[in-house]
């Protein structure tokens, strides 16, 4: 167990770096960040002066090594917009997408797993139907658009919810849903097939055999059995739904981090792009490394295999 | 079932894509500047019945008036406005772009202003000179004038401020690093002495100096400033969430008598145009700035809505180049300049492009900067002539030559260079390589600051101060100039020219002249000038935008505010 923890942290890190390298060269690549982040009408002296100022005029191995040094001491550089540090500013957004992403998915789990089970238990029911719409749904419509549809019935034609901002409790409803809804397709399909799955396995007959009540069949052997399946799907999309909120927290002016990295792209604010895209490279990684331990701590078929 | 499902699936699709709405028809964009005002009118009748006796029947009826609604005599209510990013900065000197100044300028001033006719006017200055060569200003500053934080404002705070500004974390340092010295004369007189002149500097006061006071500044130092700004203008400071909110309130004693008008003022930053539109309908914001025009005139009917159009001053051309790219090609004659003026018809790329919402250019000096020549007709559409023209110039089957356009800059602007590269290649111009380059506009840029850019390229150039010299000079400064691909002598003289003339009116005539030149011997095809939509609440009065889309919000009020 213990090797496995290690060699998958390992890995981890590997792959941390791995993103690091690209982030900070693939950002480079478009384009003299003096042009865009001095005036137009500034002289070149100006603008010159700005380059050396940030270091862009050394070598490229010069600035990443900088980079990577900086970072391992917490310092992710000075935003070039706000002229404050780019953690700082990073770790003042932070909440506010934490929340959205949380709520985003429980609406997702609240809504798909009852519907995939109940789905997945009688197929072929209206029920079973309607989860297998939604499924389709969740997968064909793009986020940003029923964000849009959504203020458009919810916020300016029945006045329900604010359209934008996150003034009040209730303004994270309407995001979260725009959000959550493709996870929640994903996940109504998922669910559904995996009990559809189990519940055909010798195990269950074998149960219900031995004369035990559906419920607790349903609790103890089918659940417990696609919780398995489930929850590495839910740890992705958690982390997919932390990492793709930038439409979302853009239309719905929601102060977030996808709100700040939308802003940082469009005003090549390069230090907090990459400050950005590393925490949010980091929590997918993470995440991803806590769902493989959990998973092996939950399926001793896993941890036994290597 | 799986049928049923299937279908059931495509109808609510179906449903949900007849609920965008089909495209919007064209329509005129009306201004309502008046609030109109619905009355329940008692009208009594007399009606006749068969028994004798007579009723009085009593109708209510509404009765459309138009009421002028008269300011109020104290701050009242909350203004929203939307910001379309976010501020970098409220501190004046520092504020990167449109919004941010947006933001802060409400909380400034500086000695001198620019007013909506384009002149600059007093301010914190009472009245000012200037020396003939341009390299003394002796300004007599406002008695009686306070900060937000009670400091009262002498002579020490212009001191005071200009070393603030000159700092380099300020992104607009530069427009002030020509002041040598300030002389203090007395407590309320001031000689700043220049180190160049420079014409517009009184210009470049008004857009980035915010008067800030000296005991304030010494205590908090320059991040202090940044986290909690004080100045003198109509609003303080309150709060800044970033990324959420701005909040301001109304100074009490602001110097000028009456104003503001509003209580309380919030900055909202909506980077979504659709939300923006959608949060002014709600009544959540009362300003939404920067709509396109589809969005603009579905608002029309929209009950507490009302849409303002101005234009803008920017000016988008295509720029011909003689320093490097353009010698030796056909471009050097002046018959074949006028003829690609005359080839495009750019009246129809704004009706097709921009539903009609812009407007024609004539030279690089528009409606809103100073010497502006109404009478100056732009260029008609003559392809006829344009042939003719290029015929005489020894290019009777037109010529091949390279352009380029930048890509994801401007609204639409990938479609007009697409609409004029069609125009030009009916009078015969054709282009190396068989078509228009196009390019993400941050290398654009780049090959264009080291004018690499091929022999026609095309590009937009904004101004904030109503002065047309910053693109003029920008334009056309030859090598001096960063993004300039073409120049002469006699452009060189009239830039010159207009840098010295101290006095307005004598700028003004300049401005005219050098104009009309550029217009006989045109260094670009001049295409248009935008307009810009903004969505207001009916509530909002007395809501003035200006061409250079920076708001002045003193005089804002909000009827029925409580």
């Amino acid at each position: 167990m213990q090797r496995y923890i290690i060699s998958r942290t390992f890995q981890s890190l590997l792959l941390l770096l791995g993103v690091l390298i690209i982030i900070f060269f693939m950002v480079r690549l478009t384009g003299d960040p003096a042009t865009l982040m001095v005036a137009r009408d500034a002289p070149e002296e100006v603008r010159e002066a700005f380059r050396e100022k940030m270091g862009f005029n050394r070598p490229m191995i010069v600035q990443f090594s900088d980079y990577l040094f900086g970072i391992v001491q917490g310092d992710f550089g000075e935003s070039l917009h706000f002229d404050q540090p780019a953690l700082e500013i990073i770790l003042e957004r932070l909440p506010a997408t934490f929340q959205l992403a949380t709520v985003a998915l429980l609406f997702a789990i609240v809504v798909a797993i009852p519907i995939g089970i109940i789905g997945g238990s009688n197929p072929g029911s209206p029920l079973d139907s309607l989860g297998r719409t939604l499924g389709l749904l969740g997968q064909t419509i793009p986020n940003f658009w029923l964000a849009l549809i959504l203020i458009l019935i919810f916020a300016v034609n029945l006045g329900w919810f604010p359209s934008f901002g996150r003034d009040k409790t209730i303004s994270v409803v309407l995001p979260a849903i725009a959000l959550g809804f493709a996870s929640m397709g994903q996940l109504v399909r998922l669910t559904r097939s995996a009990v559809l799955e189990i519940r055909n396995e010798d195990y269950i007959r074998t149960a219900r055999s031995k004369g035990i009540s559906t419920l607790r069949i349903g609790a103890k052997h089918v659940f417990r059995n696609a919780a398995l399946a489930l929850i590495s799907v839910i740890s992705i999309q958690y982390s997919y739904l932390l990492g793709g909120s930038i439409y979302i927290e853009t239309i719905f002016s929601w102060p977030g981090l996808g709100n700040l990295l939308q802003q940082a792209v469009d005003g090549r604010d390069f230090p907090l792009v990459q400050a950005i895209a590393f925490f949010i490279s980091f929590f997918v990684i993470a995440l991803t490394l806590l769902t493989d331990v959990v998973y092996a701590l939950i399926d001793p078929r896993i941890r036994y295999s290597r | 079932m799986k049928r049923l499902s299937i279908l059931f699936t495509m109808l609510v699709l179906l449903g949900l894509i007849a609920a965008c709405g089909g495209a919007a028809q064209p329509e005129t964009v009306t201004v309502v500047e008046t609030v109109v005002v619905k009355e329940e009118v008692e009208v009594v009748q007399t009606v006749e019945v068969e028994k004798e006796v007579v009723k009085e029947v009593v109708e209510t009826v509404e009765v459309e008036k138009v009421v002028e609604v008269p300011a109020p005599d104290e701050p009242k209510g909350e203004l929203i406005v939307s910001l379309s990013t976010f501020p970098n900065s409220l501190v004046l000197p520092n504020t990167a772009e449109r919004n941010a100044y947006n933001a802060s300028a409400q909380m400034y001033n500086a000695l001198v202003w620019v007013n909506e006719e384009g002149r600059v006017t007093p301010a914190l200055a009472e009245d000012f000179e200037i020396s003939d060569d341009g390299l003394e200003y002796t300004f007599y500053l406002r008695k009686g004038v306070k900060f937000h934080n009670g400091e009262d404002f002498d002579a020490e705070d212009v001191i005071t401020t200009w070393q603030h500004h000159i700092d380099e974390r300020n992104a607009y340092n530069y427009y002030f690093t020509p002041i040598e010295d300030i002389e203090v004369i007395d407590d309320f007189t001031v000689k700043f002495i220049m180190s160049e002149p420079d014409v517009l500097f009184l210009r470049k006061m008004h857009l980035n100096w915010g008067m800030i006071p000296t005991d304030y500044y010494n205590e908090v130092g320059f991040e202090g400033l940044e986290a909690h700004p004080v100045g003198t203008g109509p609003f303080k400071f309150v709060d800044w969430k970033k990324g959420d909110r701005i909040e301001m309130e109304a100074f009490e004693d602001y110097w000028e008598e009456g104003l503001p008008k509003v209580a309380k003022l919030t900055f909202r930053p909506i980077p979504e145009e659709a939300t923006r539109i959608a949060a002014v309908q709600t009544g959540e914001i009362h300003i939404a700035n920067r709509l396109p025009v589809d969005e603009a005139q579905r608002l029309l009917g929209a009950e507490n809505v009302k849409i303002v159009r101005y234009p803008v001053d920017r000016v988008y051309y295509i720029s011909f180049n003689n320093l490097t790219t353009g010698i030796d090609t056909p471009l050097e004659d002046v018959k074949v300049r006028q003829a690609m003026n005359y080839a495009i018809d750019r009246q129809a790329i704004i009706d097709a492009l921009f539903n009609g919402y812009a407007s024609l250019t004539a030279g690089f000096v528009t409606s809103g900067n100073l010497g502006y020549d109404p009478d100056l007709e732009p260029y008609s559409y003559d392809p006829d002539k344009a042939k003719e023209l290029l015929a005489e110039a020894g290019y009777p089957d037109g010529f091949e030559i390279g352009m380029a356009c930048p890509t994801g800059a401007y609204t639409n602007f990938e479609q007009v260079c697409e609409a004029v590269g069609g125009y030009l290649n009916e009078v015969g111009i054709t282009f190396e390589g068989g078509e228009i380059q196009f390019m993400e506009s941050g290398q654009y840029w780049d090959l264009e600051a080291n004018k690499e850019l091929p022999p026609l390229f095309g590009d937009s150039w904004s101004v904030a101060d109503g002065e047309a010299l910053i693109r003029l000079s920008g334009a056309l400064g030859g090598f001096d100039a960063s993004y300039s691909a073409w120049s002469n002598d006699e452009i060189q003289d009239y830039l010159t020219r207009i840098s010295g003339a101290f006095d307005e009116a004598e700028r003004a005539a300049l401005y005219q002249e050098f104009n009309q030149y550029l217009y006989d011997d045109p260094p670009f095809v001049y295409l248009y000038q935008p307009n810009t939509f903004e969505a207001i609440n009916v509530a909002v009065q007395n809501y003035q935008p200006r061409a250079a889309e920076d708001y002045h919000l003193k005089e804002v009020f909000l009827a029925g505010a409580e």
